[in-house]
């Protein structure tokens, strides 16, 4: 019996020992294994999945809506609004609610085409979309015709018109400066030029608000809203004045128009001492409203008759060709204004000097060259002094100064100006100029001798007046640029540019010779068509070939006429470059840099420079025809009066015979040159009869003189006025044959050498 | 006092205990219970407002108010059944394990009109004032019976005759009336509960070696995804943003949900998900909610709350006066670290989604009374223990 009970009590004892101790491995697995298993797998996805699965899931719970940022406004150095963005408004309508709520859709179509001037026919096919939800009648709408749909709308109770706030870029000026300011896309997005380069500047940072939503797409106003402000754009200050680059503008399409010039022109103005353009253009241009119009009509010509896509490929092929900005993005062969960086690196390296002297017999011979290289004179220069050599623009000269400085130092010196690579400036598309492999330059010297006169290599005209800008100015290498300042949207200056020369290519002496040499172009030698009274100009003409041009229709050639000018030449403050791609044959001015691009570009000093504020200072000579103010001589003698003309230089002539000078021309007060005749009044009515504007084109200065003089009118000379010449004529006039103007208009003549040769 | 009295409350004290309650698992409970009910009022008021008809402040706090009425009578239920004698409970093994089998047959009757489908299974019965589901009474019945039988058993418990065969019947029955609602977690939840109290109730070693490696093997074969049911859960398990627009949508919205929450969660009531996104928010899937405002601190806290909670209960079940207390103790918390487990991990994807309520925190009124009641009932077993003085 114990036996039994003590077996049971074993028993007993043992089972419970077993469920004690099955109860805590049941505890181990079930109260800590599976727990901490849980725990990792929290940590994994809370803290390492933790970015990943947050932004899906925000993904999923937010709506954000966008704010656009105002664009930027572009100034020109004097404060004027080159290009501004204001709002307008998108209009379009839905076919498919309009048939719905049974719409007039002739009242709508009439109503909007008048509104909007658009194709009313045109909206009616549009509303016969039906299935359509879409169509849009008219981008960018103006705020005064979106006011006048809205109203439309209101008035008659209409359902499927709907307008959408957008934003439209104006440009005041139109065509002015359009290849640098560049245009937007219909996104506002910069397409080209400034617009482009500066794009992110000038686009600002789109705000966002962010709204919460359920799983039912609807937004959770009380829980939370994040708004972020929009920023406005930044805007730019440019270093382009209006002024200075209508002057340009104006100066080149004249030119283009009286040289016939087919392939386009560009000119650049620069200020020589900070790398600051003051202006840049290109022809043909465009109306930067409307940038997709070809406005140049031998261009837009070139379009009749085309239809489908023969047309559309046309059509893109002269977009491009009128955005170009040829002065940075197109290459050309210098020419003989590149002879200003041989002579500034021959100089700087002493071997030669003002004492120098050159022999040309019309040609010379360059070792393993097997032909004769010419100068623009076959018949020779005979011996020149350097200051000779350098006016006559002497090619042999010029072989015989870049055989003295060697091929080595010679590609030194284009690098160093700068010409091997890009100038950075601040738009898109510079393009690089093409110049010799450094090694096959060093085999022979044949390719030093055509470099040294600027022909066989390529450059961009912007690297080129900047690597002359170096030559006159002390010889500091800018970057040339044309944002002068940024402007947060408080108008607090966010960035400056900073002037710092890239290095020094020549010594201040040497740029000081280099520019009394140039003096020597303007003053009687092939520039002498640049010549302003009153300002010392320095400048040097060129004429280059373009290679593969001559063909046997065209056995001369194509042709690109230049001119690098400079002024004051004593201390310069600015560099020009003008130069007109292929200029007739026919247009009876001998076809070259002196003949073409030296009067352009002295026309253009004669506005420029007293704009800039810089005085003239007139040699003996020159006083008897500069600008003098004329005495006012009313109410004096005929005594008093003569005295008074006299101090001033002027001669004059009396009508009638009164006591006192009762009226004159001019009147007093006005500027006039001081060969001009003044005519006093004694006593009789000034006629009121205007004035007819003779021809004198082609006479010579005196002759001009003299028949505008007869009708009443005054001369005011620019241009070559040295008379030494006798091949010196009229070009061109500012008041056309037959106008009629009033009697003392002053009428600006321009005289050249129309035999120049460069 | 008449003698009836007198012994009326003789008889009452005798079923009454003496001793007190086990306090740190007491207020386990109660600090699980308190959090689970602010975490219903956080997941469902979204849902609640914008899905009603005329939504007001009432109507947005409808499920909170019905689940706190519950947790206060379940807590007062719980005192009470603690009182009670856990012995007392012996003689209804029997009947209700019983009353569970009818009430499951009852549930997968067809078109019984007492039966309620939901989500494509059929689980609850309406009995007018509320919905339950027979498979909590079957857990309840299934511990008790199991205890009650298991306890007298001892030495024989080893023999296939009395320490598995009657029980594998009983798990048998009781499994495929389940699998026809149907309602496999319920199942893997049950034979867990079984197998753990045949294991501690003293079944011989190679059997447990048997059931382990039955165990193990069940496991692989579901997982690999052979079997042509619940394959395409498989997949969805083991990638569910390839599901995320239909059957994944559950499982994403949780994880979005608890990944979201980060370190130190958005904040209580502060969550997005709740917004419709997530399916269940108030129910299986409260815990990814948790995890969305309270974060991984928030989480882990809870989740040891539930630790400690589990394991004070097997530290009760290792105490008790007799073999019936300790198995009595052991079945029911293995049911809440079961449940507790199997929850998270569905809704962590740690495995793959089936429906499994967590214990405390799952909106269902009559889910956390019987959780409640079962708790009275090992804060029975824990009056008994001896006092550390005796032993």
């Amino acid at each position: 019996m114990s036996n039994h009970r003590d077996r049971k009590e074993n028993a007993a004892k043992m089972a419970t020992k077993i469920l004690k101790s099955r109860t805590l491995v049941l505890a181990v697995v079930l109260g800590i294994a599976t727990f901490a298993a849980l725990a990792c797998r929290l940590y994994y996805l809370q803290i390492i999945r933790h970015d990943d699965l947050q932004e899906k899931a925000v993904a999923q719970q937010t709506r954000s809506s966008t704010i656009t940022a105002s664009r930027g406004t572009i100034y020109d150095a004097t404060g004027e609004t080159l290009a501004v963005s204001a709002t307008a408004e998108t209009i379009f309508i839905s076919p498919h609610e309009i048939t719905e709520t049974e719409g007039d859709k002739d009242l709508i179509a009439e109503t909007l085409a008048e509104i909007l001037h658009v194709d009313a026919e045109e909206i009616r096919e549009k509303e016969d979309k039906e299935e359509s939800y879409y169509q849009v009648v008219k981008q960018k709408a103006e705020q005064e015709e979106a006011d006048q749909v809205r109203e439309f709308i209101n008035e008659n109770d209409i359902s499927g018109i709907y307008l959408v706030p957008d934003s439209k870029r104006y440009y005041p000026f139109g065509s002015l400066a359009s290849q640098v300011i560049g245009f937007v896309s219909s996104d506002n997005e910069g397409l080209y030029g400034l617009e482009a380069q500066y794009n992110e500047e000038l686009e600002g940072t789109a705000g966002l608000v962010v709204t919460e939503k359920n799983a039912y797409g609807e937004d959770v106003l009380y829980k939370y809203e994040q708004y972020y402000d929009a920023e406005n754009g930044d805007s730019l200050v440019l270093t382009i004045d209006v002024n200075i680059q209508h002057y340009l503008e104006q100066a080149l399409e004249d030119a283009v128009e009286k040289y016939d010039v087919s392939n386009g022109a560009t000119g650049i103005v620069m200020n020589v001492k900070t790398g600051a353009i003051l202006a840049m253009a290109s022809l043909p241009n465009y109306d930067l409203n409307d940038p997709r119009t070809i406005y140049d009509e031998n261009l837009a010509a070139q379009l009749d008759g085309l239809e489908g896509d023969a047309y559309q490929e046309k059509l893109g092929e002269l977009q491009l060709l009128q955005w170009r900005n040829k002065a940075i993005n197109d290459t050309y062969e210098p020419g003989s204004t590149f002879k200003i960086l041989t002579l500034a690196m021959a100089l700087e390296e002493d071997l030669i000097d003002e004492s120098s002297t050159f022999n040309c017999a019309g040609h010379i011979n360059v070792e393993g060259w097997p032909k004769p290289m010419y100068c623009s004179k076959r018949a020779g220069h005979g011996q020149q002094t350097l200051a000779q050599a350098v006016a006559n623009s002497c090619n042999p000269a010029f072989i015989q100064i870049g055989l003295k400085v060697g091929t080595d130092k010679f590609y030194q010196y284009v690098s160093d100006f700068g010409l091997l690579d890009t100038t950075g400036i601040d738009l898109q598309g510079e393009g690089k100029g093409i110049f010799f492999d450094e090694e096959e330059f060093g085999k022979n010297v044949v390719s030093l001798a055509s470099a040294a006169f600027g022909q066989t290599f390529n450059v961009t005209p912007i690297a080129l007046i900047t690597a002359e800008a170096a030559a006159v100015n002390g010889g500091y290498l800018y970057e040339p640029y044309l944002v002068q300042q940024v402007l947060d949207s408080d108008g607090n200056v966010v960035y400056e540019h900073d002037s710092t020369p890239v290095r020094q290519v020549i010594s201040e002496e040497t740029s000081e010779r280099v520019c009394a040499l140039l003096e020597g172009v303007v003053d009687g030698g092939t520039g002498k068509n640049a010549y302003v009274a009153g300002y010392r100009i320095g400048g040097k003409t060129g004429t280059a070939d373009k290679t593969g041009t001559k063909t046997e229709d065209n056995p001369q050639g194509d042709i690109v006429v230049s001119f690098v000018g400079v002024a004051p030449i004593d201390d310069p403050e600015v560099i020009i470059l003008i130069a007109l791609d292929t200029p007739s044959r026919t247009t009876g001015t001998y076809p070259s840099g002196g003949n073409m691009a030296a009067p352009t570009a002295g026309n253009l000093f004669a506005q420029i420079l007293p704009y800039l504020g810089i005085e003239p200072s007139y040699s003996a000579e020159e006083m008897a025809s500069a600008d003098t103010n004329v005495p006012n001589c009313i109410g004096l003698s005929l005594e008093e009066a003569k005295q008074k003309l006299g101090e001033s230089g002027f001669s004059y002539r009396v009508e009638g015979d009164g006591e006192t000078v009762t009226d004159q021309t001019p009147v007093g007060g006005s500027i006039v040159p001081g060969t001009a005749e003044i005519i006093l009044y004694m006593g009789v009515e000034k006629s009121d009869e205007k004035c007819v504007v003779p021809n004198v084109v082609g006479l010579t200065a005196e002759a001009a003189n003299e028949k505008l003089t007869n009708a009443g009118l005054i001369m005011k000379v620019t241009g070559d006025t040295s008379s030494s010449s006798g091949s010196i004529r009229v070009t061109s006039q500012s008041a056309a044959e037959g106008s009629e103007v009033d009697a003392g208009t002053v009428i600006s003549v321009q005289l050249s050498d129309t035999a120049m040769v460069d | 006092m008449t003698r009836e009295e007198k012994q009326e409350k003789a008889r009452i004290s005798r079923i009454m205990s003496k001793g007190p309650i086990d306090l740190p698992f007491a207020l386990l409970v109660l600090l699980l219970t308190t959090i689970g009910v602010l975490m219903v009022f956080s997941a469902s008021f979204a849902r609640s407002y914008y899905e009603a008809e005329n939504p007001t402040t009432m109507v947005a706090l409808s499920v909170f108010l019905r689940q706190a009425f519950f947790a206060a009578a379940g807590v007062v239920a719980m005192f009470v059944v603690s009182k009670i004698d856990y012995h007392w409970w012996r003689r209804w093994a029997v009947p209700l394990l019983g009353l569970a089998i009818v009430l499951l047959v009852l549930v997968i009757i067809p078109h019984n009109p007492l039966a309620v489908t939901s989500g494509g299974a059929t689980r609850w019965l309406n009995v007018g004032i509320t919905t339950f589901q027979p498979s909590e009474v079957a857990k309840f019945a299934v511990i008790l019976y199991f205890a009650a039988t298991i306890s007298v058993k001892k030495e024989r418990m080893k023999t296939f005759q009395d320490g598995i065969f009657p029980y594998f019947l009983i798990l048998g029955v009781i499994s495929v009336l389940m699998l026809m609602e149907p309602h496999l977690s319920g199942t893997v939840l049950i034979l867990g509960i079984g197998a753990s109290m045949m294991f501690v109730g003293g079944i011989s070693q190679k059997m447990v070696g048997l059931g382990v490696g039955i165990g193990v093997l069940g496991i692989a074969i579901l997982a690999s995804g052979v079997l042509p049911y619940g394959q395409s859960r498989i997949m969805q398990w083991k990638d569910p943003w390839a599901y995320a627009a239909d059957e994944g949508y559950q499982t994403v919205q949780s994880l979005l949900a608890i990944g979201s929450g980060g370190l130190a969660g958005l904040g209580f009531g502060k969550g997005r998900q709740k917004l419709m996104y997530l399916p269940e928010e108030h129910n299986d899937m409260i815990f990814a909610i948790v995890c969305e405002e309270l974060g991984f601190i928030g989480a882990a806290l809870i989740l040891a709350l539930f630790c400690f909670l589990v394991l004070r209960g097997y530290w009760i079940a290792v105490h008790a006066r007799d073999r019936f207390g300790g198995l009595l103790a052991v079945g029911i918390i293995t049911m809440i670290a079961m449940q507790t487990f199997l929850n998270v991990a569905v809704v962590t994807n740690f495995v793959p989604n089936t429906g499994i309520s967590l214990p405390f925190f799952s909106y269902g009124g009559t889910a956390l009374l019987i959780q409640l009641f079962e708790m009275g009932v090992l804060l029975s077993v824990s009056r008994q223990m001896p006092g550390p003085k005796s032993g």
